[in-house]
């Protein structure tokens, strides 16, 4: 039977079972308290007449004759001696006007060649009140107690786990990209004093892992700079030198292709690094229509697919302008080389948000990665397969809303610039 | 009012590979280049010898080509600076611009490009940037951004010319599409799988080049492009 995965907080799940534990010691004490007083006070009643009936029939050998006291005490000359019993008999009491319930206990004797029935009775009714008052009076105190005990553990419990649930807030809000270590709350607990030292121990290993693989990928993409600029340093004079064959040109000038990418790979590498690092810090308003409208004029220098601009307003960012090109050269750049059979490319400005459609056969098939590294739909466009990453990086950076939709035929990308959350200290 | 007058150049850069590349394709116009492959070398010729143009590496391997920049500007050298460096940032760039350097670099780079560089650089601190540049009947004024052919202006869209410069200052050398491309447009210039765009371009200069009867854009082992008066 699958196991309904529901969590309960620790606190409410600690307090629960002490209840429920607490409620059948409750009815089962009570009980064992009840039978065992009732059998007491029987013993008692029994005692009780007992020991009345042994007086009497001393008081009988004595030669006196106590009179009878009915209904506790009655005392009849009898002709035969009979087995003694005990039993519960209901006797009229006048004294009170209704039918009591007592206890009666009947022996036969012969003293001084006489034989006597002496029956000793007791009230029953007052023995049943003593153990009402006593279940009564006990009910009262464990369920004092139980309260009592309940409060004081909900706090105590409260206070003992406190840091545990301060610590565990702390864990929540930990960020790789902040460079405060967390911040834990010790315990006099040792358990707790040691989920302390092995969170801060994990959180700092991670925190390393990332910087060590921050510092790898900014080292890697400086340190292959230098190699390339060489390589396409002596191609260029290789070319020159006129020795060369017009198929070797080719690749040559192939190599340079391939040169450009890694170069453009470095680059995009080395900017999302930035990023996470979170090295830009300067702001200022940006229009950003005016410039979409820049860099749809040098995309139309380049490329032979047309390019619409509607813009109903003005969109006014405050970012770094840097940042802010790369946005919008990426978005519209993206658009430029998936656009399915050189359709046009529709980019429209409507109160904050910028959208970028372009036309495509069918939806993207995997559009939660979208926006992942090296991602690539078809293998068919040479891209690096970051400039998207580079945009989410950009729009996570100042809070932008990034949407992705497929309608009519056209993949559309929109950022609302409406939505900002408000400078990293 | 000329032109192409030989330079002097220092090519301070601790990677000796790139750096004799560099000294190779710089020296076919007949400059003079001379280079420093560390830090105290760079220092050394710097306070020695001027120089018209230093092309400056940020990480000299026994210390940095700021440093070097530094000393050349309390010394009140003439020199145009040209920075290279393997650091994309930006903060690098302004720091060494701040500094004095004219031009920023970035690794790896075109070798007509740094060529192109280092031509406008030299314009600007020689002549203000207000240069002629003739080769034969073409005149290029950088100063009014405009080009004449026997004296007649040419009506040039900005990439032509661009491109008409490019090709000038890296006369009688082979370029290809891919030079040019990131020539005249940067980063986006892989945007376009193909390079139609650019035979535009080419074709339409070339057209208003050979009305003139100057046919000096040679095609070069089929997709690339020269220069040349041959």
């Amino acid at each position: 039977m699958a196991k309904k995965n529901i969590k309960i907080p620790l606190l409410r799940k600690a307090s629960k079972s002490f209840l429920w534990a607490s409620m059948l010691l409750m009815v089962l004490s009570t009980i064992a308290l009840f039978f065992y007083v009732r059998w007491l006070l029987e013993q008692e009643v029994e005692e009780e007449l007992f020991s009345a009936e042994a007086r009497i029939e001393s008081a009988l050998m004595a030669g006196q004759h106590p009179s009878s006291l009915a209904p506790i005490i009655e005392i009849k000359e009898v002709n035969e001696l009979k087995t003694p019993f005990t039993k519960d008999t209901v006797i009229y009491d006048p004294s009170q006007d209704e039918m009591e319930l007592f206890r009666e206990l009947s022996t036969y004797k012969r003293i001084n060649n006489k034989s006597y029935k002496i029956s000793v009775r007791v009230l029953v009714v007052e023995t049943n009140q003593i153990l009402w008052a006593i279940i009564l009076s006990y009910i009262v105190i464990i369920f004092l107690v139980f309260v009592f005990q309940f409060y004081l553990n909900k706090s105590s419990n409260k206070k003992i786990w406190n840091p545990f649930f301060h610590n565990l807030e702390q864990m929540k809000k930990f960020s790789l990209l902040s460079k405060e270590p967390i911040q834990l709350l010790d315990s006099e607990i040792l358990e707790f004093s040691e989920l302390n030292k092995e969170i801060a121990l994990l959180t700092g290993k991670v925190r390393d892992d990332y910087e060590n693989l921050k510092q790898y990928t900014e080292d890697v993409s400086h340190e292959l700079q230098t190699p390339l600029a060489i390589i396409q340093a002596k191609i260029e004079n290789i070319i020159n030198d006129q020795t060369v064959t017009e198929v070797q040109f080719n690749q040559l000038a192939s190599i340079q292709k391939d040169i450009q990418r890694l170069t453009q790979l470095n680059k995009r590498l080395a900017l999302l690094t930035k990023l996470e690092n979170l090295q830009f810090t300067h702001r200022e308003n940006i229009d950003i229509t005016d410039l979409v409208a820049q860099i749809i004029a040098n995309f139309n220098e380049i490329s032979t697919i047309s390019l619409t601009f509607g813009k109903t307003n003005d969109i006014i960012a405050t970012m770094d302008p840097y940042l802010a090109e790369i946005l919008c050269n990426n978005i519209i750049s993206n658009a430029i080389k998936h656009s399915a059979h050189k359709k046009p490319i529709n980019i429209e400005a409507k109160d904050m948000v910028l959208s970028v459609s372009n036309f495509g056969l069918k939806p993207i098939t995997n559009p939660q990665h979208l926006f992942t590294r090296f991602y690539r739909e078809t293998k068919e466009i040479k891209s690096t397969g970051l400039g998207l990453a580079i945009v989410k990086k950009i729009c996570d950076l100042y809070g932008y809303n990034i949407s992705y939709t497929y309608i009519n035929e056209h993949h559309c990308f929109s950022i609302d610039f409406g939505t900002t959350k408000p400078a990293r200290e | 009012m000329y032109i192409f007058f030989l330079m002097k150049l220092l090519i301070a850069e601790d990677e000796i590979s790139l750096q004799q590349s560099i000294v190779t394709y710089l020296e076919k116009d007949g400059n003079v280049c001379e280079w420093a492959s560390n830090y105290e070398e760079a220092i050394y010729k710097v306070s020695l010898y001027d120089y018209d143009v230093i092309i400056l590496d940020v990480n000299l391997v026994t210390g940095s080509g700021l440093e070097v920049l530094k000393q050349l500007k309390k010394e009140k050298k003439k020199a145009g600076v040209i920075i290279i460096s393997a650091n994309n940032s930006l903060s690098d760039k302004l720091e060494g611009l701040d500094l004095g350097a004219d031009d920023y670099i970035t690794k790896p780079f075109h070798l007509a490009e740094l060529n192109s560089r280092i031509k406008a650089v030299l314009r600007r601190g020689k002549f203000g940037g207000d240069e002629n540049i003739v080769f034969n009947e073409i005149r290029v004024d950088t100063g009014a951004k405009s080009a004449y052919i026997q004296d007649k202006p040419m009506t040039l869209t900005r990439k032509e010319y661009d491109l008409l410069l490019f090709f000038i200052t890296n006369k009688n050398r082979v370029l290809s599409k891919e030079i040019i491309a990131e020539h005249l447009w940067g980063d986006n210039s892989d945007l376009a799988d193909n390079f139609d765009f650019i035979y535009v371009h080419i074709n339409n200069l070339r057209k208003k080049l050979t009305s003139e009867g100057a046919k000096y854009i040679k095609t070069a082992y089929g997709s690339g492009y020269k220069f040349t008066e041959e």
